[in-house]
């Protein structure tokens, strides 16, 4: 038997020198301690200020009215349950709620994926279709991806808030999990490991499905973006400063970057409307 | 057979005082233990223990750390438990310490408030789950 480990704490600087002390491991691989704070008053202040309508309008953008309810979802310090009646009570009619609560069955039917299979979302649901056999692709994360040294400022960017805040806005994962498994030709599973050492939010269930989602392994094509379609979402935000903003490996037309990445597989339908520049 | 001196064993998934383990007896003796096996495991950082941390403190619960099935076990024993009251989870791991604890006590696995009720869903792909989830999802649990 261990001791119990201490429960008053005088603020929060206090609470992180005890953790750094009890947990070296921990403290060694990254010790930013997150401005997102746990508890269930803190989830609830976050949950009385969800706007579904807002939500539904908004979502893809970075600066849009995303809940950030995830790291209290993710350890049950709400439900699912709450939060959609939530939801629905702000909504005049459901229907304004709609997006919203489907974006947590999201997580719903990965969790009920996940009882299923178990240590089976490390593996591979379905062969790729990038054209590419699995064994191509590099099996770790290069260092300078989760340094965020890598010069291109949106995705150094996205790899440094990953390791100050354990946060990442929806449309950043899936831009960062594209470039890694597509771009630079890493195994969906090592950025998995990379995200749940970091996420606050981390989960086995919705992070290896997610990328396994980007990756095609469980799709039928593989996730891409372009400049224009990251530029529209961020306001430009990072391009304007990248240093490599002419030298930008996102900077051209789907259809190209389809003949570039996934070379001699046919390409899927890319056109704006069918697209929807992005997952649902 | 009655449980008469339960404890309560709350776990990473349910960090809510409305825990349905904590609900169901809330003056049974609760244990929360920091699984250092699977901190090196996945390398996690410290951001991810503090957040963690921060819950347990509004959680009536003794905070241990080490192998968690070892440590609810032991935990039993100084409270002369009868049996362990926790609630779902699906990772393998859980599954794994339940069938530990299931060696020496009885395990009541208590679940809250569902999203959508527990029916048949074809998990293939999501559209396909949503087709028979959506009108569930769609209306409040407290209607
Ligand atoms: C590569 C990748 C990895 C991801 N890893 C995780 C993870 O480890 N844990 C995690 O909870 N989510 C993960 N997601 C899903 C999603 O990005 C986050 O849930 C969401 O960004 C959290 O921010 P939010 O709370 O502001 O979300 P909101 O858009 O406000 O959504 C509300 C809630 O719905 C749920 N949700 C929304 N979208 C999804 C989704 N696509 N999949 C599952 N649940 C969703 C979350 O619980 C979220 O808190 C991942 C997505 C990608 C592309």
């Amino acid at each position: 038997m261990t001791a119990d480990l201490r429960r008053d704490f005088a603020d929060r600087d206090d609470l992180s020198v005890y953790l750094r002390e009890q947990f070296p491991g921990a403290t060694a691989r990254g010790e930013d301690i997150s401005p997102i704070r746990g508890g269930r008053r803190s989830a609830l202040t976050a949950l009385a200020r969800i706007d579904p309508v807002r939500y539904a309008a908004t979502r893809n953008d970075l600066n849009g009215a995303v809940t950030r309810l995830s790291p209290y979802i993710r350890h049950g310090v709400l439900s699912l349950a709450e939060v959609r009646d939530a939801a629905l009570a702000r909504a005049i009619e459901p229907g304004q709620a709609y997006k919203l609560v489907q974006e947590l069955a999201w997580r719903d039917y990965w969790r009920r994926l996940y009882a299923e299979i178990g240590a089976g979302v490390w593996r591979d649901r379905e062969p790729l279709k990038t054209g590419k056999r699995t064994d191509r692709y590099a099996p770790d994360l290069p260092p300078e991806i989760e340094r965020g040294e890598t010069g291109l400022a949106c995705m150094d960017a996205f790899a440094r808030e990953l390791r100050e805040t354990g946060y990442l806005h929806n449309h950043a994962r899936m831009w960062v999990a594209a470039w890694v498994v597509h771009w630079r030709g890493v195994r969906w599973q090592a950025g998995a490991r990379w995200f749940l050492r970091h996420l606050l939010d981390g989960d086995p269930a919705s992070n290896n499905l997610s990328w396994q989602w980007v990756a095609s392994t469980f799709s039928s094509k593989p996730y891409l973006f372009n400049r224009e379609n990251l530029a529209r979402y961020t306001g430009n935000r990072y391009c304007r400063e990248c240093p490599l903003r002419d030298a930008c490996p996102f900077d051209a037309p789907y259809e190209e970057l389809q003949a570039r990445l996934f070379p001699g597989v046919p390409s899927p339908d890319h056109r704006p409307a069918a697209r929807k520049d992005r997952r649902r | 057979m009655t449980i008469r001196r339960p404890i309560v064993w709350v776990h990473g998934d349910d960090l809510s005082p409305e825990n349905a383990a904590i609900a169901a007896n809330p003056v049974a003796p609760a244990i929360f233990v920091f699984d250092d096996r699977a901190i090196e495991r996945y390398k996690v950082t410290l951001k991810r223990i503090a957040f963690i941390y921060e819950c347990l403190l509004e959680l009536p619960v003794v905070i241990r750390r080490g192998d968690p099935a070892v440590e609810v076990l032991a935990f039993a024993r100084e409270h002369d438990a009868d049996a362990i009251l926790t609630t779902p989870s699906p990772a393998p791991g859980f599954r794994q310490i339940v069938r530990t604890l299931e060696r020496n006590l009885p395990v009541d696995i208590l679940s809250g408030m569902p999203f959508v009720p527990d029916l048949h869903y074809d998990l293939g792909r999501f559209s396909r789950y949503w087709r028979t989830a959506e009108r569930h999802a769609m209306s409040a649990a407290d209607e």
